[in-house]
């Protein structure tokens, strides 16, 4: 009761100068504000690599050509990973399911009739799609019988249907990809961005032979997705994959890969090092606003401690005890920060709403976020509100009142 | 009620010691109406601040209604502030930004009690006939009204002792007898009261008159006493 009682005046007294309590105020608003941001947009990020990573696949890893490659990150690649890696690494080592051997090319002009846009030109057999885990929303996927002729046949991604047809049908009409007409067979389901940040449905995919003989008139690969029966010896599949391509292409010991083994678990590091640059700044943002804001609420409560002896000394004359006093001061502090930290949860989920809107940020709502904003405005009101408290329980009540 | 022996109060100035009561004994009886008059600086305060628990001597003794008070902690000298005391100053002491109702239950903040708070005050304030300024801020009211809501204050929590430190200092001639008059009638109810005050018409109005001069009580003597005293 008695608690209540002074809880409710501790209440009062923020609310009756209202320009400073908005001071008191502010630096832990701007800190809770950017810790929302930062912990919805980091685990909502999290989140979405996660997400992401699974549809790429756990149980999946990929053979690029070249030395120290990264996904995503073009460079110009040596001609020695071949098709007959990709049947050896299927025939040889057990724990391979599948093999996707592939030539992709980024930034390759597809037109149709006045539209021209650009897409990643992806030269594959039938099985990409299940190896890709990517199926055709309309229309079919390529056959065996497309490889085996040479077909110009070619399955597009939603954003390249977007890009040339709008709302036409684009089944079975006639593309450009470069400079060779090829005939739309079906739409890719919709896959988003991929966790090293590219567009996923601007692909297109056309046969694998017609590829290398048509269009880029090369017989050497650009990557191998395999699928794994066992996802937990991932490790020793790896050690496999490269002992048998170091094999094949001759390396002596001492020489560099002329490949790279992309695994998920890389896949994830590169994508979480994005978030992390954006999240360490606004980390520093957070602890800078909040250190600030209890300064200036600390401050602000001494001034006030010293304006209000003679309230002190009444309180205390009426029979406040000292731990009366400190509690309700203690109390003001925190309920300022407290006030600070609800203000500033709402200006950090506008702030989200608003960067959503610039830049493609995952944005997820978190409770984590909001209980962990709420407990920093609650440390930050008791750590800035105790040395004044202790000042105004330590008054004399005779000098007070005098 | 009050029985206090031997007590002497020393103030610690920078490196000087200042010594403002000297060798005091005084007892009051429950029920008592006492005014205590002394010049400018004579320790009158200091003595009301150590009867009220407000401060403790430096030596002596005080047995407050039968209990030793004198070494008591602070929390326990706070709990008999607020069950067994209540003060009027000079200067109201109100707060500023609360209503009068809500100032006069700023004692049961600290108290035990869970009844209905500002129905209590609202009767007391009555009492004070202050019933149309309840809601009133300390500054829309006259000096008398902000010292009648101080005393309604000093009595919301039932006590057995009203000390007053110059209550009728910053008032006007009747807004001071009003004060007065108010405590008459405390007095006829039998509540003990002491009464710091300059103004020996409001002196005379208790039952016994206390004169201090150099930290020492000079003379202690019945209203009829003084009376005569006066007129000679
Ligand atoms: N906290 C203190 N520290 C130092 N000196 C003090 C303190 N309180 C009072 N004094 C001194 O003690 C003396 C008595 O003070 P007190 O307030 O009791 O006098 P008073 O009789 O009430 O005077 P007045 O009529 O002016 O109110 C004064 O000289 C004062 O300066
Ligand atoms: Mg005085």
């Amino acid at each position: 009761m008695r608690l209540l009682r002074m809880s409710k005046q501790a209440i009062r007294a923020m609310a009756e100068n209202k320009t400073r309590t908005f001071l008191m105020m502010l630096g832990v608003i701007i800190g809770v504000a950017t810790l929302t941001v930062i912990t919805s947009a980091v685990l909502g990020a999290r989140a979405e690599v996660m997400g992401k990573v699974e549809k790429w696949g756990i149980d999946q890893i990929s053979v690029m050509a070249g030395a120290g490659r990264k996904p995503g990150v073009p460079q110009t690649i040596p001609t020695t990973l071949r098709i007959e890696d990709a049947q050896a690494m299927l025939s040889e080592i057990e724990n391979i399911k599948d093999v996707s051997p592939q030539i992709n090319r980024r930034d390759f002009p597809v037109k149709y009739a006045g539209n021209s846009t650009y897409g990643v030109l992806i030269a594959a057999n039938p099985n990409w799609s299940s190896v890709w885990n990517t199926r055709p929303e309309t229309g079919r996927f390529l056959s065996e019988e497309d490889t085996g002729r040479l077909a110009r046949v070619a399955v597009i991604g939603k954003t390249v249907q977007k890009d040339l047809f709008e709302d036409e049908d684009p089944v079975g009409k006639q593309i450009l990809v470069g400079n060779n007409p090829f005939e739309v067979i079906g739409v890719l389901e919709a896959r988003g961005t991929s966790p090293t940040g590219l567009d996923l449905d601007t692909r297109v995919v056309i046969p694998l032979s017609t590829g290398q003989k048509r269009v880029f008139n090369q017989d050497y690969l650009f990557m191998i997705k395999t699928v794994l029966h066992d996802s937990s010896t991932m490790g020793h599949t790896v050690d496999d994959v490269r002992a048998l391509l170091r094999e094949r292409h001759n390396l002596q010991p001492g020489v560099e890969d002329d490949f790279t083994i992309v695994t998920p678990t890389q896949v994830m590091a590169i994508a979480s090092k994005l978030s992390t640059i954006f999240s360490v700044f606004l980390i520093l943002i957070t602890g800078i606003s909040l250190t600030v804001g209890g300064i200036v609420i600390a401050n602000i409560m001494f001034i006030a401690v010293n304006e209000r002896r003679e309230e002190i000394g009444i309180r205390r004359a009426v029979g406040a005890r000292k731990v009366d006093i400190l509690v309700q001061f203690l109390m003001e502090a925190v309920s300022v920060a407290t006030t600070g930290g609800f203000i500033g949860i709402i200006v950090g989920l506008i702030g989200l709403k608003a960067l959503a809107g610039f830049i493609k940020l995952p944005t997820a709502l978190m409770w984590e976020s909001i209980v962990l904003a709420l407990f920093s405005a609650i440390i930050v009101g008791l750590l800035a509100g105790i040395q004044p408290a202790k000042k105004a329980a330590s008054l004399n009540p005779i000098e007070a009142l005098r | 009620m009050i029985e206090v022996s031997h007590i002497s109060k020393t103030f610690q100035k920078d490196t000087v010691e200042v010594q403002v009561l000297r060798d005091i004994s005084l007892t009051i009886q429950e029920g008592e109406f006492v005014s205590i008059m002394a010049p400018s600086g004579m320790g009158k305060s200091t003595l009301l601040n150590i009867l009220g628990c407000l401060d403790k001597s430096t030596e002596g003794t005080y047995v407050l209604d039968g209990v030793p008070v004198h070494d008591m902690d602070d929390d326990e000298l706070s709990r008999i502030r607020n069950e067994k005391i209540g003060f009027v100053f000079q200067s109201f002491h109100l707060l500023p930004r609360m209503t009068a109702w809500e100032n006069v239950t700023l004692p049961l903040v600290y108290s035990d009690t869970n009844s209905n708070m500002k129905a209590r005050a609202v009767q007391v304030l009555e009492s004070m006939g202050l019933a149309d300024r309840v809601d009133h801020l300390p500054r829309e009211l006259s000096g008398g009204q902000q010292q009648r809501v101080a005393i309604a204050r000093a009595l919301i929590n039932n006590p057995r002792i009203i000390l007053a430190d110059e209550p009728t200092g910053n008032l006007d001639s009747s807004s001071g007898e009003e004060v007065v008059r108010i405590f008459r009638q405390l007095h006829a109810g039998g509540v003990t009261l002491v009464v710091v005050t300059h103004d020996m018409d409001v002196a005379l109005q208790a039952d016994r008159i206390i004169q201090m001069k150099d930290g020492r009580i000079a003379s202690d003597v019945a209203r009829a006493r003084q009376l005569e005293e006066v007129a000679t």
